[in-house]
C-alpha cells in the first residue's frame, strides 16, 4: 500500500515536469524572436537612434521626445498618425465588414443540412485559394490590370463605357476600394473556414429541436447560431482587427509606397516603414511601434469585454 | 562552463592572430586571394556585358566562371531605396562575414554614389592597380573621388544624356529630321515651347510625360537638395515644376506618369504620339524595348541631337569594396572595362553603350562608316563625344536620389490633379522630414 502510493506520486512528478520540458522550445523561441525584440522596441523609442548615410548617429536618450515629435502637427497641417490611424481604420472597415459578411452567409450554407450543398471540398477550396498568393504580388496584379493602360482600362474602352482611361490608381474612392477588396478576397475563405468549424461545433440537436418547435430560419440564426458561435467570432474579429492595424503590403504596393493620393491611403506600418526604410530610425520606428501595441491592446480588450458582454 | 568559455577565447585568439599574420606574408601569391567573387547590382546591365567580355564561362543567371573564381551577382531592385538597404547591411558586415561572403565589388548608381565613396566601406584603387585614368571622362573619376582625392572605383560608361526624337514626328512637326536642323530648332527652352504648341496643333505631344525633362533641368542646378544641413529648391527645380505643370495643363505631355510607367514606355511604340524623350546610350538600349519591338515598334525612326540643354543620367560605377578578399579581380575586372580598347569598342558597336574610354568613342566618332541602326544610321557617338564634353557632377548630396524620386511622386499628385500645388509640396516636405531625420525642412 505505502509503496503503491509513493510510485504513484512519483510519476505524477515526473508526468508534470515532462509537461514543462515540453513547453521549453516554445518559450525559448518566444522570448528570443518575439519578447527580446519588442523589449528592445520599447527601449529604442526613447532614443535618437538613426543612420545619416553610412553614418550611425546615437543612441542618445532623448526621453519623451520620439512621442513628442510623433503628435506635432507636420508641414501640411495634421498630426500624420492620427490621420494614418483613420485612413488604417476606414480601409480595415471597408474589407471587413463585407468580409464578416460573405464568410458569414456561405458558412451558413455550406453547414446547412437543409442545403446540403455538394462539392463543398472543391468550393473550399477554391475560396481559400487568393490567400495562398503572397500579397505583395497580388497587389502588383492588380496594380497592372487596373493601370492606365491596363486590361480593366482596355475593357471600359472597347465597350464604349468611358471615352478616357480611368486612372483608378489617382483617385482616393478607386484606390481605397482596390485595397479592400484585395483584403476581402485575400481573407474570405479563411473566415469563412474558421466560422464553418464553429457552427459545426454547436449540437446538432438544437437546430433540430429548434426546427420542430417551428423557428424560422432567422429565429435559428439568432437565438442558436450567433450565441453559440460567438467564442469562435470573438477570435475571428480580433484577428481581422490586429491584421487590419498592420495592414501594409497590399496598400504599399499598390501606391508605390506613398500612399496615393494625397497620403489617404497611407496605412500606419507604411508610416513606420518611411521611417525605417532610407534612415533607420530605430527611435521614432520604435515610437511608432509602441504606440501600435497599446493601440491593439486596447481595442483588443474593448472589444472582447463588449462582444462577450452579450 | 568557465573552462569552456576559455577554452573557446583561446581558440578564437589563435584564429584571428593566424588571420593577422597572412597579409604580412611577405610572398602574397595569388591563389591566396578567395575563390568566390561578389558583385552586388540593382540590374542586369552591366552584368550582361561583364558575362560576355569578361567571364570565361556562364553556369546560370546569377553565377559566372572566370578561371577558377566563381563570380556570384547579388541583385536588389532599387526602387524604394531596397538596394541601398541591403547593401548597406552587407557592408557594414563586411567585417565580420566570411571570406567567401564579402562583397568584393558593388555598383553605385550617380544619385547616391557620394555616399559610399565618401566613406570607410570603400577603398582606394589605386592601390590595387587601377591607375590609368588617362582616357576616361574626367567627370566619371571625380564621382567616385573622395573629398580626400582618394579614387575609390571606375564607371564603365559616360552618360551624356541627349534628346531622342521620332524622325517621322519631326518630319511632320519640324518639315525636317535632320539632327543638325532639328537642334536649331529646340537648342533653348523658349524654342522647345514654341514647338510644343506648333506639335500639338498638329495632335502630337512633345513630350511623353514631364518627369522625362526632369534630369535636364536637375543637372543644371546652381545649389545643392541639402544646403547647410536644410532642403533647398533650386531655381532650376522650380523651373521645372513650372514647365511640367505648364506642358500637362495644355496637353504637351501625353500624360503625367512616372519615367519607368507602361503609361509612358507604350508612347516609344509606333502607335504613340510623343516625339521627344531624353536619355543617354544606355537609355535605347535598355529603356526603349517597346521602340524596338518588331511588330509594334518603330525601329530606325528615331535620332537624337543635344536638346536645350546639356544634362547626363545616371552611370553606374563600379566601387571597390573594404575588405575584399579578390583584390587582384577587383582591379582586372575595372581596368578590363575602362583600360581594354577592344571591350570599350564592344561596348559601343554592340551594346549601344558610350564607354569611358575617351580614344575608343573618339575613334568611332571620327568613323565615317559607324552608325546606329537603331537611330536610321546616325553616328550617335560623334554627339555623344561632344556633349560629354560639357558634363559637370556638381551640387551632389548622399540625399539626392529620396529627394529626386520623392519630388516626381509627390509632384505627380499635382500634374494629375488629386492635389493642389501646395499641398503636393507639403506633403512632398513631410517625406523628406520623415525620411531624412538629420535634413531641416521649412
Amino acid at each position: 500500500m505505502d509503496k503503491k502510493q509513493k510510485k504513484s506520486e512519483k510519476r505524477s512528478i515526473s508526468y508534470a515536469k515532462w509537461g514543462y520540458i515540453f513547453i521549453i522550445p516554445f518559450f525559448i523561441v518566444y522570448a528570443i524572436f518575439t519578447l527580446y525584440p519588442q523589449i528592445l522596441t520599447v527601449y529604442n523609442s526613447f532614443f535618437e537612434y538613426y543612420r545619416d548615410g553610412l553614418n550611425v548617429i546615437g543612441p542618445n536618450f532623448v526621453g519623451l521626445g520620439n512621442y513628442a515629435k510623433l503628435f506635432t502637427p507636420n508641414l501640411s497641417g495634421y498630426i500624420p498618425i492620427v490621420k494614418y490611424t483613420i485612413n488604417t481604420f476606414i480601409l480595415w472597415v471597408l474589407g471587413a465588414v463585407p468580409q464578416f459578411v460573405i464568410a458569414m452567409l456561405l458558412a451558413l450554407f455550406f453547414t446547412s443540412t437543409r442545403l446540403n450543398i455538394k462539392g463543398q471540398q472543391f468550393f473550399k477550396t477554391v475560396i481559400y485559394m487568393p490567400n495562398l498568393i503572397m500579397a505583395s504580388a497580388f497587389s502588383m496584379l492588380f496594380f497592372a490590370m487596373f493601370s492606365k493602360v491596363g486590361p480593366v482600362n482596355q475593357i471600359i474602352m472597347a465597350s464604349g463605357w468611358a471615352d478616357e482611361a480611368i486612372d483608378f490608381l489617382a483617385m482616393k474612392v478607386t484606390v481605397r476600394s482596390l485595397i479592400a477588396l484585395m483584403n476581402f478576397l485575400m481573407w474570405f475563405g479563411n473566415t469563412t473556414i474558421l466560422l464553418m468549424a464553429g457552427i459545426q461545433g454547436i449540437d446538432e440537436s438544437l437546430f433540430e429541436s429548434a426546427r420542430l418547435d417551428g423557428s424560422s430560419s432567422t429565429q435559428v440564426f439568432f437565438h442558436i447560431t450567433m450565441p453559440l458561435l460567438m467564442p469562435i467570432f470573438i477570435y475571428v474579429f480580433i484577428t481581422s482587427m490586429i491584421g487590419g492595424i498592420q495592414m501594409f503590403d497590399v496598400p504599399q504596393v499598390l501606391t508605390n509606397g506613398i500612399g496615393t493620393p494625397n497620403n489617404t491611403s497611407m496605412t500606419l506600418i507604411m508610416y513606420l516603414n518611411t521611417f525605417l526604410g532610407i534612415s533607420k530610425n530605430y527611435g521614432m520606428a520604435g515610437a511608432v511601434s509602441v504606440l501600435l501595441f497599446i493601440m491593439t491592446a486596447i481595442l483588443s480588450t474593448f472589444v472582447f469585454k463588449t462582444i462577450s458582454k452579450k | 562552463m568557465k573552462k569552456l568559455l576559455s577554452a573557446l577565447l583561446a581558440v578564437l585568439m589563435v584564429i584571428s592572430l593566424a588571420a593577422c599574420t597572412k597579409p604580412v606574408d611577405p610572398e602574397p601569391t595569388p591563389a591566396e586571394e578567395g575563390k568566390v567573387f561578389n558583385l552586388w547590382t540593382w540590374n542586369d546591365e552591366f552584368w550582361g556585358f561583364l558575362v560576355k567580355y569578361y567571364a570565361d564561362e556562364k553556369i546560370d543567371d546569377f553565377t559566372v566562371k572566370k578561371g577558377d573564381v566563381t563570380i556570384k551577382r547579388t541583385t536588389y531592385v532599387s526602387d524604394n531605396m531596397a538596394y541601398q538597404d541591403a547593401l548597406d547591411a552587407a557592408l557594414l558586415a563586411q567585417e565580420t562575414a566570411a571570406a567567401d561572403d564579402k562583397v568584393d565589388m558593388f555598383l553605385a548608381e550617380a544619385d547616391y554614389i557620394i555616399k559610399y565613396v565618401d566613406s570607410s566601406v570603400t577603398m582606394d584603387v589605386k592601390s590595387i592597380g587601377v591607375t590609368d585614368f588617362s582616357n576616361t571622362y574626367k567627370y566619371t573619376v571625380q564621382a567616385a573621388t573622395d573629398s580626400k582625392g582618394v579614387v575609390k572605383g571606375v564607371s564603365f560608361q559616360c552618360c551624356p544624356a541627349a534628346l531622342i526624337y521620332r524622325r517621322s514626328i519631326a518630319k511632320a512637326v519640324l518639315g525636317t529630321d535632320d539632327p543638325a536642323e532639328v537642334q536649331a530648332k529646340l537648342n533653348s527652352w523658349d524654342a522647345f515651347d514654341a514647338v510644343a504648341a506648333q506639335a500639338k496643333e498638329l495632335g502630337y505631344n512633345m513630350i511623353a510625360t514631364p518627369m522625362d525633362t526632369y534630369r535636364v533641368f536637375s543637372n543644371n542646378v546652381t545649389s545643392a537638395w541639402v544646403e547647410n544641413g536644410k532642403l533647398v529648391f533650386d531655381a532650376n527645380i522650380q523651373a521645372w515644376m513650372e514647365q511640367a505643370e505648364k506642358y500637362v495643363a495644355e496637353g504637351y505631355a501625353a500624360n503625367a506618369s512616372g519615367v519607368w510607367d507602361a503609361e509612358k514606355t507604350n508612347e516609344m511604340f509606333a502607335t504613340g504620339k510623343s516625339m521627344c524623350f531624353f536619355g543617354p546610350a544606355w537609355y535605347f538600349n535598355f529603356c526603349m524595348g517597346n521602340a524596338q519591338d518588331p511588330e509594334k515598334g518603330c525601329y530606325g525612326d528615331w535620332a537624337i541631337c543635344q536638346g536645350p540643354q546639356a544634362h547626363f543620367w545616371g552611370g553606374t560605377w563600379m566601387l571597390a569594396a573594404t575588405g575584399t578578399d579578390n583584390p587582384t579581380m577587383v582591379a582586372d575586372i575595372m581596368n578590363t572595362f575602362i583600360n581594354n580598347a577592344d571591350v570599350c569598342e564592344k561596348l559601343v558597336r554592340d551594346e549601344a553603350q558610350f564607354s569611358n574610354n575617351q580614344v575608343v568613342n573618339n575613334k568611332l566618332a571620327a568613323d565615317a562608316t559607324y552608325g546606329n541602326a537603331f537611330l536610321g544610321g546616325q553616328n550617335d557617338v560623334a554627339i555623344f563625344a561632344e556633349l560629354a564634353k560639357n558634363i559637370k557632377m556638381e551640387h551632389v548630396t548622399p540625399y539626392d536620389q529620396g529627394c529626386n524620386e520623392g519630388l516626381q511622386k509627390y509632384f505627380q499628385e499635382f500634374l494629375k490633379g488629386e492635389v493642389d500645388k501646395d499641398t503636393a509640396l507639403a506633403n512632398f516636405k513631410d517625406f523628406i522630414k520623415t525620411a531624412y531625420p538629420s535634413i531641416t525642412v521649412e
